[in-house]
């Protein structure tokens, strides 16, 4: 049984990784429901986080039956977007039936007939040319088979060409996908899947896709050259270089068909210069460029992709639930049993979906994706392919908080030294953290409108937290970990807790804020204004901590570059505060001295 | 009651034994492992000597499972004398081994005593939470199924909160989990772990840092207020605050701003034992509160 067990472990793993090899195959055929790029990485996601839910959390002794079980239990928790979820419903079904531990192949049928009636009934709308049809499909060729062959995964594998057959067809089923000139992605996921466990006994190689961008250059280039030349086109560059396009590198039938017809069409109008006679063929080819762009490019109904996981301590009534949530928008999959309840469903209103599904119980996972954006992205020459759900990105001056703030759990900490970054700048370090989600948060003011802009640039979904600090982002680093997973927004309540000064050096004679200040003074602001002034770094600093005192009991002191050597400030300030603790550490901030705060 | 019924556990219930307020009670000790050697807790060994070494000898402990043969004999002494035994096991994610032999003891004796195993999904003070809410729960049934689902709501209303002040002493026995991303940090600070009752995962999780005690005790308080506001719940049933002796002044802290913060039924002052020191290492402390 063990080693049943450590096989089928082995598989999952091995199946997963091909998986996530070829995410990006998936990505790029998804048009239905909504064009975002994303299936892939959904189902990628899923299948990923089970396992590293499970990992190292397994009970000893436990049986095969009992792992699939746990996966598929774990693969719901974790589904991302609808073909993740679909394909969880799918494995849970299926586990219901061979959780106990019988493998015969007429167990494993009724497992996949299980497997696809909690998918169909788990579904809102269940459409079929999507995943749904080949699991349905997958179904009949294993009962068709299974008479003849006793090997269960021998039978699975023989299921994959006639399922190659039906993601072919996915196209006739569903005319947004003909349109696109795709198959179905969630079906292309599910065949890979199945495939992965074929390659475990034989290699195979997934064919290459262009990237979607790609695809609607070359379309875009043909439909510019019919429009803009209707004569010499035998002489242009792009001419030249369609008529040399090997139509059999291209994967997708829409566009395989315009190449196609444009290469004859050139061909023709090089041979006999018969204009009127090929123009209504031209017309058409345009027509078709342009419905090929158009499908691509659908008007995105709702525009949030929204995911929450509801957990009660009663049963949920998952009817009840449906209603109250099912005229906020579309593509509604609730699954679950008893008292968790996952729901998945596009909208325009994700604060009243969550409001209203917070009814039934508690909300213990929410994500909320902006599809419009990730279209954008998906489409785009240089679309980003997410690997992460959601980072934290920090802005800030200084190496030694930069460090301070990744081992707190920023993701990405850019430290911009003297020269604040850019919006170009912002935009490429925003895109390069691959995330489809990022709570950025800047440690000064001035960095906020260029990183708003950068924002709506760049290709994820960015939440700026306004903090105006470093102290700030200390404070909300310090109470990320349990939140970032919930609710993203607590993160603004906190920025300010920590009561702080900087301590600077005068430049030039002033008086500011009713403070005299002279050349080469030491000066603390706190709040924005100068509160005090004096010619010892170690006197001013002293009176701040008198200034700024209430009940705290640890000061700390963060060094900036423009401090030199060991001044054993701190030695002097414990013998004068003895009841205080201070800690003193190298912040590297260029316009301040010291930071210092009392906590 | 018509049922005789005994409840057994271990002692990590972040309660002394003696708090438990229950007759027909018995315990198991968990085996702890300095170098070769086996201790259990005693006068001797006990939380407070645990502690002591970490800091003047650097030692390193773990602890095993539960011993099979000692819970077999447990039940064996038992079997006779009771109609219904239910064991409140620590979180099976935490310690599956011992789950999986509290469910292969009671497999053993399944044609001789009904016995109801709880996988509390907790640890230090979490289990003594659902063990003293299980009291009165069998004061009023003693049907196996009602206490079964009345358990199983004890377990998912069960929140514990941790401050550890040295993350490795649970990054070293193999129980961190999630909470893995609060080791490492530049900065000195104070992490805040939990075990939360309701996440079927059942494993630690990050719940926030502070860099002092005060400051974590509020983010511990806010975090409780949270929960209860999720829940929808008016009141603590049971809260049970232990921790390191060392850090009575954190601890007394906690206790004055929870009371004066959170309506509570009742709030027990609990007691570090040598099995729990391992993982909590010096200056640990913990509140852990049910909401059923």
């Amino acid at each position: 049984m063990q080693n049943e067990l450590a096989e089928i472990k082995q598989a999952f793993d091995n199946i997963s990784k091909y998986f996530w090899r070829h995410k990006e195959y998936v990505n790029r055929l998804n048009v239905f429901p909504v064009p975002d790029g994303d299936t892939g990485l959904n189902i990628a996601l899923t299948i990923q986080g089970a396992l590293t839910n499970i990992h190292g959390n397994l009970p000893d002794n436990i049986s095969p039956g009992e792992y699939l079980k746990f996966i598929s239990d774990n693969m719901l928790l974790n589904s991302r977007g609808c073909s993740g979820v679909i394909l969880s419903l799918f494995l849970e079904g299926m586990t219901e039936v061979i959780g106990n531990n019988d493998f015969s192949k007429e167990n494993i049928l009724k497992a996949i007939e299980n497997g696809c009636l909690a998918a169909y009934h788990g579904t809102d709308n269940p459409t079929e040319g999507t995943m749904l049809t080949l699991m349905s499909e997958f179904k009949k060729k294993f009962s068709e088979i299974m008479p003849s062959k006793e090997n269960p995964i021998e039978i699975i594998i023989d299921c994959i060409p006639h399922l190659k057959d039906v993601l072919d067809k996915t196209p006739d089923m569903l005319p947004v996908l003909k349109q696109a000139g795709v198959v179905d992605s969630g079906g292309a996921g599910f065949l890979i899947l199945l495939e992965g466990l074929e390659r475990e006994y034989n290699s195979k190689k997934i064919p290459e896709i262009l990237p979607l961008s790609t695809i609607l250059n070359i379309n875009r280039a043909v439909k510019n050259l019919l429009i803009k030349r209707s004569s010499g086109v035998k002489n242009s560059t792009t001419s030249t270089l369609i008529q040399n396009l090997g139509v059999n590198n291209i994967s997708n039938a829409r566009l395989y068909n315009i190449v196609h017809n444009v290469q004859q069409y050139l061909k023709s109008r090089y041979n006999y210069h018969n204009l009127n006679n090929k123009s209504s063929s031209r017309e058409s080819i345009i027509k078709d460029t342009e419905n090929f762009e158009s499908s691509w490019n659908p008007d995105i109904r709702y525009r949030y992709c929204t995911e929450l996981t509801i957990s009660s301590d009663k049963n949920i009534d998952n009817q009840a639930l449906k209603e109250q949530i099912k005229n906020y928008g579309d593509s509604l999959i609730i699954s679950g049993k008893g008292n968790t309840y996952k729901i998945h469903i596009h909208t325009n209103k994700p604060d009243s979906v969550i409001k209203d599904s917070s009814l039934f119980g508690n909300i213990i996972f929410r994500k909320v994706d902006d599809m419009r954006k990730q279209h954008r992205n998906f489409i785009s020459n240089d679309s980003i392919k997410y690997e992460k759900e959601q980072s934290v990105f920090c802005i800030v001056s200084g190496e030694g908080f930069k460090k301070i703030l990744e081992s707190l759990g920023a993701d990405y900490v850019y430290d911009y030294g003297k020269r604040k970054p850019s919006v170009k700048k912002l935009v490429n370090l925003l895109n390069s953290l691959k995330s489809k989600n990022i709570i950025a948060a800047p440690d000064d003011g001035d960095i906020l409108m260029s990183l708003k802009y950068a924002a709506s640039l760049c290709k994820a979904n960015v939440l700026i937290v306004e903090s105006k600090s470093t102290i700030s982002l200390i404070s909300l680093l310090m109470g990320k970990t349990n939140e970032i997973n919930k609710a993203n927004f607590l993160f603004k309540d906190r920025i300010n807790n920590i009561t702080h000064c900087m301590i600077s050096r005068a430049a030039r004679e002033s008086l500011m804020d009713g403070i005299t200040i002279k050349k080469r003074d030491f000066f603390v602001i706190c709040e924005g204004k100068i509160i005090i002034s004096g010619r010892e770094l170690e006197e001013v600093m002293e009176k701040a901590i008198n200034k700024l005192l209430r009940n705290e009991n640890i000061i700390t002191l963060y060094k900036g570059l423009p401090v030199k050597g060991n001044n054993n400030l701190v030695a002097g300030l414990k013998n004068k505060f003895p009841g205080l603790e201070f800690e003193e550490y190298y912040g590297g901030q260029t316009q301040y001295h010291y930071y210092i705060t009392l906590e | 009651m018509n049922k005789r019924i005994l409840i057994i556990s271990a002692d990590n219930l972040g309660i002394g034994i003696d708090q438990v307020p229950y007759q027909h009670f018995e315990y198991l000790k968990y085996p702890v492992l300095v170098g070769e050697k086996e201790f259990r807790e005693s006068e001797t060994y006990s939380a407070s000597w645990l502690l002591e070494r970490f800091i003047k000898e650097k030692i390193t402990a773990k602890s095993s499972s539960l011993s099979r043969a000692e819970m077999t004999d447990l039940i064996e002494k038992n079997v006779n004398n009771y109609d219904l035994i239910i064991h409140v096991v620590m979180g099976s994610n935490m310690s599956a081994a011992t789950y999986n032999i509290a469910e292969e003891v009671r497999e053993k004796f399944k044609d001789q005593i009904k016995i109801i195993n709880i996988d509390s999904r907790q640890v230090v003070g979490g289990i003594g939470a659902v063990l003293l809410r299980l009291l009165n729960i069998i004061k009023t049934t003693d049907d196996d199924e009602t206490i079964k689902k009345q358990a199983g709501e004890l377990v998912t209303n069960t929140f514990s909160y941790y401050v550890t002040p040295d993350l490795n002493y649970l990054n070293r026995g193999g129980r961190i989990g999630k909470a893995k991303a609060l080791l490492g940090s530049v900065l000195r600070v104070l992490p805040v772990i939990g075990l939360m009752g309701d996440d079927p995962e059942g494993l630690i999780v990050p719940v926030g840092q502070g860099r002092t005690f005060k400051q974590v005790n509020s983010l511990i308080i806010n975090s409780i207020m949270e929960k209860m506001n999720e829940k929808k719940a008016e009141v603590i049933t049971v809260a049970i605050i232990s921790g390191d002796e060392s850090k009575r002044d954190a601890i007394d802290s906690l206790k004055k701003e929870f009371e004066s913060s959170i309506p509570c039924k009742k709030l027990i002052y609990g007691k570090l034992h040598l099995v729990e020191a391992i993982y909590m290492g010096p200056g640990g402390y913990s509140v852990s509160v049910c909401m059923k």
